[in-house]
């Protein structure tokens, strides 16, 4: 098994070096000239050429792509273009509001997607099943933004329940260790900033968590419907075990399987961050910084984002892959 | 029994998490804005948003008077020029410290302004040539006065040094240690020293108890970034922030019903459409002229900003010394347009607009809802044109080359507060370097405006510039259409809050 997982992670190799050149060459052949964008409104052709030339603009492709290789062989990410901030720095700033939004959404996702997708399954045709599989279909379709935005007049400034806007409340945030602020306040005893993080996660977690629980809902009930079908449940009934021990035990495990690809790739697609969301609640992940350094050619900050978010799809993926094994004893690596 | 544990917990915590509310022990002012700054090191800089926590942070030289663009003492307390106008002496305030404890004084001026100056300038310094072009050297005279010698005669100069970008002081020991890392660790002698700085999130600032100009009435200024304008404005109603700005004008009644305060100011910006003065048919001004008066404006602003802009007389906004309300450019009359047009030969004629496709400051409705309206203006007289949208990118690169349209739409957003620094974008020699995108040129407007930067009253700079105004609302180089509106607003219980038209806000004066 362990040789099965470093086989897995020294694919990241080529793959990071795919994703890199992939990108490398968007930004510089379909992108606009950031030395334009950092000189402003004053900037004449001869201060943006001499720019360009000191970034090393002007270069032929196969040299600049070199050099970034190079220097991220060497774990330098370089500095962004427009703010002159280690790009290292900006991604370590981003990236745990990202992780902690993500797996909060994921959490809500898949206790109730997968939750509701078993009732669905047992109780097939009944006024629940329709019920869900509705409201399935609107959280699938509600645009995100919108939803977002009613959220925040609903919850936060009619009702007043919950916060606007941002990660926690202004002044409370905790002595920052890894940037994940309900594990930092954890690990601080700060009980006041984990309960105003956990507010503040409410409702851009319940809005992203939207989309990937109605299809998590839906995934579980298709793939439950099928093993319900099978014969050792059939087995399992006439040996007169309980529904409770059926479903929960025998059934919900194989059904897992496929749920747990999309559980997966719903956290890849999370984890690279949710721009929208971000946009609408002000969270300072690494989606808008990755959206923000595209709009500014900030090639930088763009080829550290998309790197990052290489690297976890990939983990990602092996996780996930590891636990169709625990899942299913047939499943073996070597 | 199991279930019941489980269900009275999540209860619990349910109550738990709604009923929470926190109370901040230090007077915190919060403000939120749009976007977060591109950072704090005034060399580096080009931004409003960098600009705003900047002049809090920093001190300059010269600042600009409350509520509008003239000048009065900052870190200097008295300035005289010698009448060739090629060197300027700054007599410097006494007792004035960096946050980090080192003196401010004529040494830290000279720093503060050669590391902006060739050799150390580097290249993306996007302020350092506006600012200091024609500065040839920064002498120290003794530690509390300092001479700046130009290589020629530039009357905005002293305007320049008001500006929150590029001009503010900085501290020598603090660029020294963290070099690069200045633009996330600024330290200035103004009324907040810096604290911390959350990407995407807040920049915290406390107050400076050494300051040298009135102390900060609160302890802390956090400025929260909050992308949203609709949220902007919840966060504001909640009472979450105690002052925002960018306020979307769909949200304005909404405030104002719920008892906040707003703040509507014209803003240092002009909105115009410019004509292709070098190319036909726009490069004969009675057609210019006769396009101008076929075009609303006043009614055009009403539609499109429903109030939220201020119909332009002109390049220059209301609060620029020079600016005449008595000068006026050419009316609405679509009859004497019509006739004018036939005169020249150009009956039921038809030509490109190019516009931008985003919004801007001063035109937040898009250059294609701008280009739309205006198109449709100017079919009433039966004059058709065809609209050609770039992204914003892309369209600065095509009015540089000044090959594509008869006529296009831009902007200007004002640096210093000084007229020159609008009605230069009319000036021969800013065609080349593209900011005379019209590519106008007339040698009276030229020598006019050389006359400007030369001459040392500003009484007579002002009747100079009334002159200039004067030839350009007759030629019509450009239609001059609106300025944007600064919209900020804030909580009843905030006091002392004021947005300066050059967009920024003092927050020492504020208190809650």
């Amino acid at each position: 098994m362990l040789k099965y997982i470093m086989k897995r992670l020294l694919m990241l190799i080529p793959v990071l070096l795919g994703v890199s050149l992939i990108v490398f060459l968007i930004m510089h052949l379909f992108t606009g000239d950031p030395a334009a964008l950092i000189l402003g409104q004053h900037a004449t052709q001869a201060q943006v050429a001499a720019l360009r030339e000191n970034l090393g603009l002007n270069d032929p492709i196969y040299l600049q792509f070199g050099k970034f290789i190079w220097q991220l062989l060497h774990g330098d990410l370089g500095r962004s273009l427009m703010s002159r901030r280690p790009v290292l720095d900006d991604l370590c700033a981003c990236f745990p509001a990202t992780i902690e939004l993500a797996f909060f959404s994921l959490l809500i996702a898949t206790v109730v997607g997968v939750t509701v997708g078993v009732i669905s399954a047992v109780k097939r045709y009944s006024f629940f099943d329709y019920l869900s599989m509705i409201g399935a279909l609107l959280g699938v379709s509600m645009p995100i933004f919108w939803l977002g935005l009613i959220l925040i007049i609903v919850f936060a400034v009619n009702l007043q329940w919950l916060p606007v806007a941002g990660r926690i409340e202004i002044g409370l945030e905790p002595a920052r260790i890894t940037g994940l602020y309900l594990l930092d306040s954890l690990l601080t005893g700060n009980w006041e900033a984990m309960l105003s993080t956990l507010r503040h996660l409410l409702l851009p977690g319940f809005a992203l968590a939207a989309y990937s629980m109605a299809i998590i809902a839906r995934m579980t009930r298709s793939t439950m419907l099928e093993v319900i079908k099978q014969d050792y449940i059939r087995t399992a009934h006439a040996k007169g075990l309980t529904e409770s021990r059926v479903i929960n035990h025998h059934a919900l495990k194989n059904a897992l399987i496929p749920v747990v690809t999309v559980i997966g790739l719903q956290l890849g697609f999370l984890l690279g961050g949710a721009v929208l969301t971000e946009t609408v609640f002000s969270w300072p992940g690494l989606g808008s910084l990755t959206v923000n350094a595209i709009l500014a050619s900030d090639y930088p900050v763009v080829q550290g984002s998309v790197l990052l978010v290489a690297v976890v799809f990939v983990v990602v993926n092996l996780v996930v892959d590891l636990l169709y094994a625990y899942l299913d004893p047939r499943i073996h690596y070597q | 029994m199991r279930k019941y544990g489980l269900l009275s917990l999540t209860l619990l915590l349910i109550i738990a998490l709604l009923g929470t509310t926190v109370f901040a022990a230090a007077k915190i002012l919060v403000y939120a804005k749009g976007a977060d700054p591109r950072g704090l090191d005034p060399a580096y800089v080009d931004d409003g948003e960098s600009g705003k926590i900047i002049v809090n942070i920093y001190d300059t030289l010269v600042k600009y008077k409350a509520g509008s663009t003239e000048i009065e003492p900052g870190l200097a307390t008295s300035w005289k020029q010698t009448p060739d106008g090629l060197s300027w002496t700054f007599k410097l305030r006494k007792g004035v410290k960096f946050h980090d404890g080192t003196p401010f004084n004529a040494q830290a001026v000279k720093f503060s302004i050669d590391r902006q100056l060739p050799p150390l300038r580097t290249d993306d310094m996007p302020y350092a040539s506006f600012t200091f072009e024609p500065v040839k050297e920064v002498k120290v005279i003794d530690s509390d006065t300092v001479q700046i010698n130009l290589s020629k005669p530039y009357a905005p100069f002293l305007a320049n040094l008001a500006m929150s970008l590029a001009a503010p002081i900085v501290s020598p020991t603090a660029v020294k240690k963290y070099g690069a890392d200045f633009m996330q660790h600024p330290v200035g002698t103004g009324a907040f020293k810096f604290q911390r700085w959350d990407k995407d999130q807040q920049i915290v600032l406390v107050k400076n108890p050494n300051y040298w100009g009135v102390k900060a009435k609160v302890e802390k200024v956090v400025f929260k970034t909050t992308k949203e304008n609709a949220v902007r404005a919840s966060e504001l109603l909640t009472g979450a922030v105690d002052i925002i700005d960018g306020v979307d004008p769909n949200d304005v009644k909404k405030l104002q019903s719920s008892g906040m305060k707003l703040i509507k100011n014209p803003g240092m910006n002009i909105n115009y459409m410019g004509f292709m003065c070098q190319r036909k048919p726009f490069n004969d001004p009675k057609v210019r002229r006769a396009i101008s008066m076929a075009i609303n404006r006043a009614e055009l602003v009403k539609y499109l900003y429903q109030g939220y802009a201020k119909v332009a007389n002109g390049p220059l906004p209301n609060f620029i010394p020079g600016y005449a309300p008595e000068l006026q450019p050419v009316g609405y009359n679509p009859t004497e347009a019509k006739k004018l047009l036939a005169e020249a030969g150009c009956q039921n004629f038809n030509f490109t607009l190019i516009t931008y496709s985003n919004a801007r400051p001063y035109n937040p409705v898009t250059g294609v809802k701008l280009a739309e309206a205006v198109q449709a203006e100017l079919l009433k007289i039966g004059v058709k044109t065809n609209i050609k949208v770039y992204p914003w990118k892309e369209y600065k690169d095509v009015l540089m080359k000044g090959q594509e349209g008869e006529a296009f739409f831009y902007g200007w957003i004002g640096d210093n507060g000084d007229a020159d620094n609008f009605l230069s974008l009319l000036d021969t020699n800013q065609i080349s370097s593209s900011l005379n995108s019209a590519k106008y040129s007339n040698p009276k407007v030229d020598e006019l405006l050389k006359q400007g930067t030369l001459t040392q009253d500003p009484k007579a700079r002002v009747k100079i510039y009334q002159a200039v105004q004067k030839i350009l609302l007759e030629d019509a180089p450009w239609v001059f259409i609106s300025h944007g509106v600064d919209l900020a607003a804030y909580r009843p219980n905030v006091k002392g809050f004021a947005l300066h038209p050059t967009g920024a806000a003092w927050l020492n004066l504020v208190t809650k």
